[in-house]
């Protein structure tokens, strides 16, 4: 009896671990067709249909391109990334910064965040030649439209954060005689992390977007100007390349972020009560 | 096993000493745009020091609200609440009062051990009396599970960190508001064995809060009977059972009829 309940204990594990490597591979396999398939009918489709380059190129001219203009496209991308990097600090440092004020000072919640609501219906594309205007040419409007991008998703999470306190854990304050700055560091700020992380994820590829935006005007070096350039010049190849640098950086940024929200945020995410 | 429409009762139970809380005809509302609620109406009672009584009562009974006047949580519209010879606020700020909550309300960031040191942290961090947090997770029974984080807990251990905590700095008197109510009945009836333990080890007085006819008398040296809409009170009732109390005795005849006399006290 025994023996034959270990012997199907055995194979129960050996059948489990087998369909779970299974379920790894898959895992790890599947995206990987899923681009190589994509890449392919891409390719089939442009040379099949003789679709003429300046309409769209095929995915062999755009990795030509990536590799013999790697230097240029990095040299824009710099320009990028630091915009939208710096516009992404500013704008979340603001946020967070007038979210602990709104949380602490409800009438200025009241008066100022209709005007938040307010800049934050303006397109982003309208947002840009104001800022252009008012901050010139450099990269200060860029970095401005990236951080305005970030600020208005990150206020509204961090505000909620710090606000969706357990009242348990609040009235336990109160019973420890808390100040209301122990109760910022220790309990509302600590509670705001996973709100305010889902923020920033978003805000890591808004921003990018922001800055790439803000290039579109009036700009000679970056992302966006490039693809402004290039679709002139009706140079796909180039387009396509640029895009893709763009859209690396972008993907890199969140997985940064990502990667920090797992050191920083070790505890499981509070259930919303 | 009298019943007494209090206040004589208080009297006659354990100790010659200064009471731990004595609330007199303590009224409490609650005033909203609709309607003015009246959570407690001239409640009045007692509570020794080194004591077990529990509040029992329907949901709108206003049992929690009445611990959390104890606690200078909820204040009081009229009457006098008197908590070891001050005012709440004074045994809140001398940090005379250990909390329980319902919800463990612990510090998801927080391990075990953190948790229950949280008290030395804020409040004007102090020196405070009594075990250590070690020792005290050593009393509710977790010792090796120190830098366990809540998620990793059992709801019921999740409690016991709760009550080491607020059992951190020797609190006189201890407020729990049904600590045990989300758990399950065999973690419970564990729980309850356990709590009278720590009450005997502590010495510490007791206020607890429940909705259970049987949690109470099976704790209780006494038993606030509430009534609701308005919240008050509708006995004081002696428990007569023995000091050392197991859980086989819950199945004896005297247990029995304790707890029929609560219940009818509850229906009546």
């Amino acid at each position: 009896m025994a023996t034959s309940a270990t012997a199907a204990i055995a194979a129960a594990e050996a059948a489990y671990r087998a369909a779970r490597t299974r379920t790894l591979w898959r895992r790890r396999l599947l995206p990987v067709a899923g681009v190589v398939a994509f890449l392919l009918a891409w390719a089939g489709l442009v040379h099949f249909l003789e679709v003429p380059p300046f309409v769209a190129p095929s995915p062999v001219a755009v990795v030509a391109t990536l590799v013999a203009k790697f230097d240029m496209l990095m040299r824009n991308l710099w320009v990028t990334a630091v915009e939208s990097v710096l516009g992404f600090l500013l704008g979340n440092f603001a946020a967070i910064a007038i979210a602990t004020v709104f949380v602490h000072k409800k009438s200025a919640e009241e008066a100022l965040f209709p005007v938040v609501v307010l800049i934050n219906t303006v397109p982003v594309v309208a947002k840009a030649p104001i800022l252009v205007l008012l901050l010139g040419n450099g990269m200060e409007p860029k970095i401005a439209i990236a951080a305005l991008i970030c600020f208005f998703p990150t206020l509204v999470n961090m505000v909620r954060g710090l606000e969706s306190v357990n009242p348990q854990a609040m009235e336990l304050m109160r019973v420890l005689s808390a100040s209301q700055r122990e109760i910022f560091f220790k309990l509302r700020l600590l509670n705001s992390l996973p709100y305010l992380f889902s923020a920033l994820k978003i805000a890591a590829s808004t921003a990018v977007i922001g800055a790439i935006v803000g290039e579109w005007i009036g700009s000679t070096v970056g992302i966006g100007a490039l693809i402004i350039q290039s679709t002139y010049n009706f140079d796909t190849a180039l387009l396509y390349a640029t895009v893709a640098v763009g859209s690396t950086f972008s993907v890199l940024f969140f997985l940064a972020i990502s990667l920090i929200e797992r050191l920083v945020v070790r505890w499981n995410a509070p259930s919303s009560v | 096993m009298d019943a007494s429409s209090h206040p004589e009762a208080a009297a006659n139970t354990a100790g010659a000493a200064a009471p731990a809380v004595v609330c007199t005809d303590l009224s409490v509302r609650f005033v909203t745009d609709r309607r003015t609620v009246t959570a407690l109406e001239g409640v009045s009672f007692d509570i020794a020091k080194g004591a077990f009584l529990s509040l029992l009562g329907p949901s709108g009974c206003g049992k929690s609200t009445l611990l959390r006047v104890v606690a200078d949580l909820i204040p009081f519209a009229e009457g006098k609440c008197t908590v070891l010879g001050g005012a709440p606020e004074k045994a809140r700020r001398d940090r005379a009062l250990g909390f329980v909550f319902q919800d463990s309300a612990l510090l998801p960031w927080r391990s075990a051990i953190d948790n229950v040191a949280l008290p030395l942290e804020v409040g004007g961090a102090r020196k405070l009396a009594g075990p250590s947090p070690r020792e005290l997770l050593r009393l509710v029974g977790l010792e090796g599970w120190e830098n366990a984080y809540p998620h990793e807990l059992s709801g019921g251990m999740r409690q016991r960190v709760a009550i080491a905590r607020a059992l951190l700095g020797a609190p006189q008197i201890l407020l729990m508001d049904e600590p045990f109510g989300a758990l399950d009945e065999i973690t419970r009836d564990r729980l309850n064995e356990e709590l009278l333990r720590i009450w005997q080890e502590t010495k510490t007085t007791i206020l607890f809060v429940t909705h259970s006819i049987y949690e109470a008398a099976f704790l209780s040296q006494r038993v606030l009977v509430l009534a609701a809409n308005p919240g008050r009170v509708r006995a004081m009732v002696d428990v007569d059972l023995p000091a050392e109390r197991t859980l086989a005795m819950r199945d004896t005849e005297r247990f029995v009829r304790v707890a029929a006399q609560l219940r009818q006290l509850l229906g009546g």
